[in-house]
């Protein structure tokens, strides 16, 4: 515990971490609702879309009935998370730190424990605010537009903030480690989104439309599993445009898969953690 | 002095030794204690292997072969860090944070109460700074606030590695002062530096390492060794024939200026004196002559890039 409270104690003062937090709300209520509702209410192009639906249709998304959907399917919340475990770790290397830390009387493994259940509280908050705030944007974006104001059940909004929780987990596990295993947080950073575009996102992204025997290697891979995780959970019903198909793998997949990459990453940094030496 | 019985051994080592796997040796099978309430300091040259031996003293670094104790534990275990404050190299802080919120931050990491952080920036004169951002401070400040943080947890045993690194004159003072301080009573400094006169100023005994070897240890007059006397005179050789019969041919050696360098005690210099001049020799000059540190040093590690 007092390892926690100290880590929380410097956590909490640190800047980076406020705007990792707060930026990942403002772009949230940005790109996944301001800029769409300004551009579904103004304008009037129907190019690309079904014959008899218009841009108005997909209003719908950003209405309190959907506003999970919405907030579990945003693209750059990951980015955050995997920044936030590698500021939380690779400045350690950076500043110093670590040599001044590993000198008090805790033992590294518990100061590790310390560190990462202060990760995954930043983690919890960053949904929940993440949740919040869009739900007050869904409010706003319903009011605006005369709309009758329908949260979804209790239930499906505690499954959302269960999987996001996880899904940015993953994310702040994985940036964590690469910057445990690099000793600083510029490579990790670099290295954690060249892993999200090149990997995951060119190979798979593209592979897999071209080589249907990918997708199985691909059910695997985490951020496959994010995909299938948020997928689980719905989305919204837009006026012409067909429902998505069910995801590759169910939920229960993808929270074995995610839970074991988060498992692997933390144990293997507290492995690394403890036998190294500490030269800098 | 204090005793020297192995309970006052507070930190021992027996042929601790570090080997990179690049094959290169930082510390050889060194063999060090220092004992309760000395302030020891460790002396060697850039890259003798101070700072790798006080880190596996520290548990940062893993010895390859050898053991240690720290205060009664092995390094690097809470047994051991609980006693022993520390400051490696450049003293490292939370730049975004106040020199007093890093010091609560490591009493919360130690579970010592927070009036301990007060009594420490009180200790190092840094309270009318402490609520200003370590990102701010100059080096002087920053080592302060090391030294601060040493002494969060009241430690019995203080390790600072180049504690005046970086400072310029008047805080290397300040320092080496409030280390003096710091090591009066029970509590045991074991200090390294690559600079002689603070450790000739602040230090009880020394331990000197070259390339990984603890080269020679003791007190500052041990190391040292007697001092002796210089005579200059004329004619020579008869100076020679004399002193050789007054003190022993053993005890007489020409130095390569001339001089003659007499191991004996100093308090017979008058002695000799009127044994010359009785002898009608004509005495130049008649001196002690005490070795300095820094030529035991140099004899020592064969450096002067150190000093």
């Amino acid at each position: 515990m007092r390892e926690l409270a100290a880590e929380l104690y410097k956590t909490v003062r640190r800047p980076a971490v406020w705007v990792c937090v707060l930026g990942l709300m403002m772009i949230a209520i940005t790109i996944g609702y301001a800029v769409p509702w300004l551009a579904e209410t103004f304008s009037k192009t129907t190019q690309g879309l079904p014959p008899g639906t218009t841009l108005a249709d997909f209003k719908v998304t950003l209405y309190p009935q959907n506003f999970v959907f919405n907030t579990v399917g945003d693209p750059l919340g990951g980015v955050f998370a995997l920044i936030l475990g590698v500021l939380l770790q690779g400045s350690e290397y950076g500043w110093g730190t670590v040599k001044m830390l590993y000198t008090q009387r805790a033992g590294r493994v518990s100061m590790l424990a310390g560190k990462l259940a202060a990760l995954a509280i930043v983690v919890v908050v960053m949904v929940i605010g993440l949740f919040a705030v869009d739900a007050v944007a869904s409010v706003a974006a319903a009011l605006f537009d005369g709309k009758m104001i329908q949260f979804p059940a209790a239930i499906e909004i505690v499954k959302g903030i269960g999987a996001l929780s996880l899904d940015y987990a993953f994310w702040a596990c994985f940036g964590f480690i690469l910057a445990t295993l690099f000793r600083q947080s510029a490579m990790a950073i670099g290295l954690g989104l060249a892993y999200a575009l090149v990997v995951e996102g060119l190979i798979f992204g593209f592979g897999a439309a071209l080589l249907s025997w990918l997708k199985n290697v691909q059910q695997w891979f985490p951020i496959a599993n994010t995909g299938y995780l948020t997928d689980s959970l719905g989305s919204a019903k837009i006026k012409g445009i067909p429902e998505s198909p069910p995801p590759f793998a169910d939920a229960t997949h993808a929270v074995i898969v995610l839970t074991a990459y988060v498992v692997v990453f933390v144990v293997i940094s507290a492995v690394l953690v403890r036998r190294r030496d500490v030269t800098s | 002095m204090a005793a020297t019985n192995a309970h006052d051994d507070v930190v021992s080592t027996h042929g601790l030794t570090k080997r990179y796997p690049n094959g290169i040796v930082a510390v050889d099978g060194l063999d060090l204690v220092v004992r309760r309430g000395e302030v020891y300091g460790f002396l060697g040259p850039n890259g003798a292997g101070k700072t790798t031996t006080l880190r596996m003293l520290l548990g940062l670094i893993r010895p390859t072969a050898g053991t240690a104790n720290v205060a009664g534990a092995a390094p690097g275990t809470p047994a051991s860090l609980t006693k022993v404050g520390a400051i490696v190299e450049a003293p490292a802080f939370y730049p975004y944070m106040t020199g007093y919120d890093n010091l609560r931050l490591l009493a919360i990491y130690c579970g010592v109460p927070a009036k301990r952080v007060d009594s420490a920036l009180d200790a190092v004169e840094l309270t009318p700074r402490a609520g200003h951002k370590f990102s701010t401070y100059s080096m002087g400040m920053k080592q302060r606030l090391g030294i601060a943080a040493a002494l969060i947890k009241e430690p019995e045993v203080l390790i600072l590695d180049e504690p005046t690194n970086g400072l310029d004159p008047q805080g290397m003072a300040d320092v080496r002062n409030l280390i003096t301080e710091l090591g009066k009573g029970e509590r045991t400094v074991l200090v390294s530096s690559h600079l002689l006169g603070e450790v000739e100023q602040m230090c009880t005994r020394i331990g000197v390492i070259r390339k990984g070897k603890l080269v020679a240890e003791g007190t500052i007059d041990e190391l040292r060794g007697k001092s002796t006397l210089i005579i200059r005179a004329k004619p020579a050789d008869q100076a020679l024939a004399v002193l050789a019969g007054e003190c022993g041919a053993d005890k007489v050696k020409v130095t390569d200026d001339g001089a003659f360098s007499l191991s004996v005690e100093p308090a017979r210099a008058a002695e000799l004196n009127r044994r010359l001049v009785q002898a009608g020799i004509d005495v130049n000059e008649l001196r002690e002559s005490e070795r300095s540190l820094e030529d035991v040093f140099m004899e020592l590690t064969g450096t002067e890039g150190g000093l």
